[in-house]
């Protein structure tokens, strides 16, 4: 199954204080402290690895039923990041995720799949969020996220 | 016989001590009134106080700071309800006291 996490930046900056002590530490293993430390846009980077475990953990928490809250222990890797895209691998108990990412200065998005390939099977809409409809459920997303002012759609690509 | 001042100050604090502390920290990052009126131990931090995970890392960095103990990423990875986050608090101060 796929799993898909969205990051509005404005809420995110609103909500969080990712330069609080102690807070990275609780998140991110070392290897990713150090992309985030020495990345040029710190906040990006923050976000980006944070929307690539929630992707990637989503998948997993379905799969196995277990919840647990452990991001430090959901590891990212293989990091390859331009411009507006990213794609990376993400594993959490001994399972391995790949993940494509798109980034602006608006969200961030990722898509976690299971095998590779999946990634080209579905197509990523963002849309503004309107919390008074539903009217997207009639589209039959196959996965749907919520972040502040927006909504991401994934669907199956009909091949 | 003396006992340490920090000792007395734990061991008196009683449950409902600590979870209205707990609830002021919550207080804070949910707008659900409604669950946080009827909090209880089995209140869930994610389904019922819809509390972000961003968040409940800012949860655990105030329950450290207001307590404080260390919660480990262990204890944290269980510290999903008011249930769970008491009993870790409970034990993360016994232990403290031992020390």
């Amino acid at each position: 199954m796929i799993g898909n996490d969205l990051v509005d930046l404005q809420q995110a900056e609103k909500d969080s204080n990712w330069k609080r002590k102690g807070f990275m530490e609780k998140i991110f293993t070392r290897s990713e402290q150090f992309l985030i430390n020495s990345a040029t846009k710190p906040a990006q980077m923050v976000w980006l690895l944070w929307s690539m475990k929630e992707a990637a953990y989503k998948i997993h928490t379905r799969d196995t039923k277990m919840r647990s809250f452990a991001p430090a222990s959901i590891h990212c890797a293989n990091l390859v990041l331009h411009e507006t895209e990213a794609s990376g691998l993400v594993s959490y108990d001994k399972e391995h995720y790949h993940t494509q990412t798109a980034i602006n200065s608006n969200f961030i998005h990722t898509l976690a799949v299971r095998k590779r390939e999946q990634l080209q099977q579905f197509k990523v809409l963002i849309e503004s969020y309107n919390p008074l409809s539903s009217a997207y459920r009639q589209r039959n997303p196959s996965s749907v996220s919520h972040h502040g002012r927006y909504l991401a759609l994934v669907f199956m690509e009909y091949l | 016989m003396s006992m340490p001042v920090s000792f007395l100050k734990n061991i008196t604090m009683d449950k409902s001590e600590l979870t209205s502390r707990l609830k002021t920290i919550i207080t804070t990052y949910t707008q659900e009134t409604e669950a946080l009126d009827h909090l209880n131990e089995q209140t869930d931090f994610i389904r019922d106080l819809k509390i972000n995970s961003a968040n409940l890392v800012d949860i655990v960095l105030d329950v450290e700071e207001d307590f404080g103990i260390e919660i480990d990423n262990d204890a944290m990875s269980r510290m999903l309800s008011v249930g769970a986050a008491i009993a870790i608090i409970e034990t993360k101060l016994a232990a403290h006291d031992r020390k």
